[in-house]
């Protein structure tokens, strides 16, 4: 990739820490994490659930409530020079560039879209502040852009009640990209979504980030949006990054045991053969395991995984894995 | 022979609006299938949003009737059942929802559906029957009543929780679960684990199983027969992996062109 990334990230580290009748409690949802993403990308994040996705991309925007407190590490976007992450710049700082050069495309349209407010409005609620400008101009720029993504000009007289869920994904989707952010962060933005409307709603992403040339920051579980959408693609288990590849070649030869079964465990249609599943449960975060957290669900866990947690190294080809076993094979 | 479950021509309409603009809204179209009693199987309804799969979930569930055409367990017509008929309807028919955390009270010990379901369905008086019972539900789903005894829901996983919704539907010792969207909100190597699960109910215990989803690769994984319904019609139905192999309906087409995979052609912008 050429030129500076427009969000580096380097060993980002945001616990959970609540002090209830004497009792200190800390989660470590996310534990030094480090990447990158470049202008014209769409990044992925995977993960099961309570791997600290949700937590990754909140401390990143800068949205964190008590008891999540970001620790250390950093978070910079090149057009935030001087702040190393938006957490513990000035409000000030962060009001400036939420949603017209950050924004973020939410899960559920519906917790998005006020139910009492015709979509005009709602419209005029996220976007006008960040827009310079009269109304006339605002409306005619909030018509310019649905032209874009080929919504029709019809739903801004109607109430999200009216529209499918596909409908008002795409409103959704129109709302955060209107003041052209360079920056989009999606957060499971097809998990509720059935197959049809979630190919055409993932197709309406990958066109707006073509034309406006941001960077997307996509985070799901679902393996097949980041096998169709994403351009390289980072797996997350326990609060901490494991794998990262460009996603073609993660797909084709994915390297921790993590990511192996991960994508052997994919079903797929014209294929019936037997699917595993991973036993034991995932990490409890307050209390993780020793060394390389991935250790006592691991098939080839050796001493050294449960002695010391393996570092993210360079694989070559753009490939970071952190696994023990791995990396000594490769320099055997 | 009669059937586990019959539906003849099963139709549900809504009425919306008020007294002057009232519209009759058909969720549910003229729904004939059945499920042998004699042979386990996993029936997959699959459809978009409003498809009218979930209202069929509820009719088969008797939480709702059907406006026309008749729905039959054991050849028991579910509309015209006494109470006594509906107390022995909802053990034999068991649900299975979507999301585990908001299918718990979180203010309710897990134990405690156990047991109810035990007290309610499984013929057992309170106490110990009640916990071997639920011990003997957990243990088929590879938990024990030990792991979950005055656990509350926060305290255990996704995957745990769902296979505690699981095992409470087995309490009752069902014929059929009703499944609706019991994956979709979990990740891909927990959906294995539930779905493998539900192969084992049905070859291991016989239990026949109605799998709601829009996830097709898991349907054509696991289940027998495909029901694709689009708009409160069925319009393509039969043994899954051939309909899925080779759909013939143009929406069925459209689905199954639709499914994202990891070895399939890269989005472009739409047109």
């Amino acid at each position: 990739m050429t030129g500076p990334p427009v969000l580096s990230v380097e060993n980002l580290q945001a616990y959970y820490r609540t002090h209830y009748f004497g009792v200190n409690r800390e989660v470590r949802a996310v534990d030094g994490i480090t990447f990158d993403v470049h202008d014209n990308e769409i990044y992925g994040l995977a993960g099961e659930s309570s791997s600290g996705k949700t937590t990754l991309i909140k401390t990143v925007a800068g949205l964190l409530k008590p008891p999540l407190q970001f620790v250390g590490g950093a978070a910079r976007f090149s057009f935030l020079p001087g702040h190393d992450a938006l957490a513990t710049a000035p409000r000030a700082v962060a009001l400036g560039v939420w949603w017209s050069r950050l924004s973020f495309i939410m899960q559920g349209s519906m917790n998005v879209l006020n139910p009492l407010r015709r979509i005009r409005r709602t419209f005029r609620d996220f976007a006008l502040r960040h827009v310079r400008g009269t109304r006339q101009e605002f409306g005619q720029r909030v018509l310019d852009h649905l032209a874009r993504v080929r919504l029709d000009p019809s739903v801004l007289d109607a109430y999200p009640h009216e529209l499918s869920g596909g409908m008002r994904q795409r409103v959704t989707i129109a709302l955060a990209t209107i003041c052209k952010p360079q920056f989009i962060i999606a957060d499971e933005p097809t998990t509720a979504l059935d197959v049809v409307i979630q190919k055409d709603v993932l197709g309406m992403i990958r066109q707006i980030q073509r034309e406006m040339g941001s960077s997307v920051l996509l985070v799901t579980h679902d393996m097949g949006v980041h096998a169709a959408l994403t351009d390289r693609l980072g797996i997350m288990y326990a609060g901490r990054l494991v794998e990262e590849a460009p996603t073609r070649k993660l797909f084709a030869a994915p390297m921790h045991p993590y990511t192996q079964h991960l994508i052997a465990s994919l079903p797929r249609i014209g294929d019936a053969g037997h699917r595993n599943s991973l036993e034991g449960s995932p990490p409890n975060l307050a209390d993780p395991p020793s060394g390389c957290r991935f250790h006592p669900r691991c098939p080839l866990a050796r001493d050294v995984c449960r002695a010391s947690a393996p570092p993210l190294i360079v694989a070559g080809g753009g490939h970071r894995v952190a696994c023990h076993v791995v990396a000594g094979a490769g320099a055997s | 022979m009669t059937a586990l479950l019959k539906l003849d021509h099963v139709s549900k309409m809504f009425v919306r609006g008020g007294i002057l603009s009232s519209h009759r809204v058909a969720a549910v179209r003229d729904v004939s299938f059945a499920i042998a009693a004699d042979k386990a199987e996993i029936v997959t309804i699959i459809g978009e949003s409003g498809s009218g799969k979930s209202t069929l979930a509820r009719m088969i569930l008797g939480i709702q009737m059907p406006t026309a055409g008749t729905l039959e367990l054991y050849g028991r017509n579910v509309a015209k059942a006494s109470r006594a008929e509906r107390r022995a309807f909802m053990a034999m028919v068991q649900p299975i929802f979507q999301n585990p955390f908001d299918a718990f009270n979180p203010l309710k010990k897990l134990d405690r559906y156990l047991f109810m379901t035990a007290e309610r369905f499984g013929g057992a008086a309170a106490g110990e029957v009640a916990q071997t019972a639920a011990d003997v539900a957990l243990k088929k789903v590879g938990l024990s009543l030990a792991e979950v005894r005055g656990r509350f829901p926060h305290e255990l996983s996704g995957g745990q929780l769902q296979r505690v919704a699981i095992a409470r539907a087995l309490v009752s010792n069902p014929r059929l679960i009703v499944a609706d969207e019991p994956v979709s909100m979990v990740d891909a190597s927990l959906r294995m684990a539930i779905v493998n699960l539900f192969g084992r109910l049905r070859d291991e215990m016989g239990i026949s199983i109605v799998y709601i989803t829009h996830d097709l690769a898991t349907a054509y994984y696991i289940s027998d027969r495909i029901i694709i319904m689009q708009k409160g019609e069925v319009v393509e139905t039969g043994d899954a992996r051939g309909v899925l192999s080779a759909p013939q309906h143009p929406y069925s087409r459209r689905l199954r062109d639709s499914v994202l995979t990891a070895d399939g052609p890269r989005l472009v912008a739409s047109s």
